[in-house]
């Protein structure tokens, strides 16, 4: 009766904090989202074609989200009826766009005008280890080019 | 180092920008709650479904569990028992002959294990093991008496009786257990209790005598005869007079029922004089004794 009462509780925190920080973090990712639209970030391995001379510099942006428990459970649920883990894709999902804007974010301090050749790295900290808290680390990277001071 | 420097090139067309995505393409759009109480009634459903089929062919699906599977449950009260020493060896040897008669499978193993306690009981568990309390045992006055009551007892194996009375609790919790091992052996433990589940083990009425109706045919092909089995019923009945009557004998057939179930099997195959009763070792009587003064010493 204890370990239900454990149980539950654990749930509706992980569900209660889970979800308001969810909410919040998807809140600031679409406008960051916005606000650094103006430094395009692009796949593309070779640099794009450029008039001026310019610099370029490596720019990373790296983050760990961390599964909550309500998550876990879903997940765990879903171990045994298969189907879309939908409680781990929007951690995923924000993990990503927030590398992203880290990203962004310093070539846009180093005064950049585009990334190029951005890639990902996707990490599970905890490598399956039961009794552990299960968290993403996603790490994205690019090239980001600068024009040249001197021109 | 420095930052690589590119040179400029001479057509510079590309723009590259990035547009807007809309929400909802990589997550799904469903409200977490949702699909947890979906989730979480859809699994219990289905549990609850296998559990309740499961309750309800309970007694033929403990006939197909492997005996294998009896000898691994680990049980309490195994450490209080003796297993070495000429009494439990003599109690073995003849488990074994009883064993050849009964014909049990080959992977049936009986184990005796004898308790120094006053108790009157004697009884048979999962896992192919009987206790024989000293209570009982030095009451018993030939050995016929004595095959009559580990016949019984080994027919209670032979059927599997321990596991089929077991039954539900049993199947339940093995069946949770491989969803998750802590569930199935909380289930298991509720159901055997932690301490003790030994002897409550019930056989109802029918096993009784489906054990009686295989002991007497054991003891026919071992002995020839039935005399002298007689013996151990009129003890019980006399211990039930004498107490008032604890469940292991109110479960069991009405005495008077069994020894005249004896008593027609004797006519069909009468023993030839009483000098056909087989005596019970010459130190059998101090193998009893013995371990009671070395108890005492002890003490």
């Amino acid at each position: 009766m204890i370990d239900l009462g454990v149980f539950l509780t654990l749930l509706a925190l992980g569900y209660g904090f889970g979800r308001y920080a969810e909410l919040k973090h998807y809140k600031s990712i679409i406008q960051r989202e916005k606000e650094l639209n103006i430094l395009p970030a692009i796949a593309a391995r070779t640099p794009p074609m450029i008039s001026k001379a310019c610099d370029c510099n490596l720019v990373t942006g790296n983050v760990v989200i961390s599964v909550d428990y309500f998550k876990r459970f879903i997940s765990v649920l879903r171990n045994i009826v298969g189907g879309r883990i939908t409680s781990y894709e929007t951690l995923i999902d924000r993990a990503r766009r927030e590398a992203i804007l880290r990203m962004k974010q310093q070539a846009h301090e180093m005064g950049a005008k585009q990334v190029f050749n951005i890639k990902f790295e996707t990490a599970s900290i905890y490598k399956g280890k039961r009794q552990q808290v299960g968290s993403v680390e996603v790490l994205a990277y690019g090239t980001a080019i600068i024009p040249s001071q001197g021109g | 180092m420095g930052p690589l420097s590119f040179p400029a090139r001479e057509d510079s067309k590309l723009e590259y920008s990035n547009p807007e995505i809309p929400e909802g393409i990589n997550t799904s759009k469903t409200h977490p709650l949702k699909e947890f109480l979906w989730l979480t009634g859809g699994v219990m459903a289905a549990i609850f479904a296998l559990v309740l089929i499961l309750i309800l062919f309970a007694d033929v699906i403990t006939s197909y569990i492997p005996f294998s599977v009896e000898q691994n449950i680990t049980f309490s009260g195994v450490e209080a028992s003796t297993e070495e020493g000429p009494l439990p060896e003599y109690l073995q040897s003849l488990a074994d002959r009883i064993v050849r008669a009964e014909d049990l499978p080959e992977d049936m193993k009986i184990t005796i294990h004898y308790l120094d306690d006053e108790t009157v009981n004697a009884f048979a568990t999962l896992g192919g093991h009987i206790f024989f309390f000293r209570g009982l045992l030095e009451k018993l006055p030939n050995e016929n008496a004595l095959a009559m009551l580990m016949a019984h007892e080994i027919a209670h194996i032979k059927h599997r009786h321990p596991i089929r009375s077991l039954g539900r609790g049993v199947i339940v919790g093995l069946a949770l257990s491989v969803i998750s091992t802590a569930a199935g052996d909380a289930i298991i433990e509720s159901f055997l209790g932690k301490t003790g589940y030994l002897t409550i083990l019930k056989y109802n009425r029918d096993m009784e005598s489906q054990a009686d109706e295989t002991a007497i045919q054991a003891l026919n092909s071992i002995y020839g005869h039935l005399g002298g089995a007689d013996e151990l019923f009129k003890i019980l009945k006399e211990e039930a007079g004498r107490l008032e009557p604890p469940v292991f004998f109110s479960t069991h057939p009405l005495t008077e029922n069994r020894l005249y179930e004896i008593k027609i099997h004797t006519e069909k195959h009468p023993a030839h004089d009483v000098t056909d009763i087989t005596p019970l070792p010459q130190e059998f009587e101090k193998w009893v004794e013995e371990k009671e003064e070395e108890k005492t010493i002890s003490l």
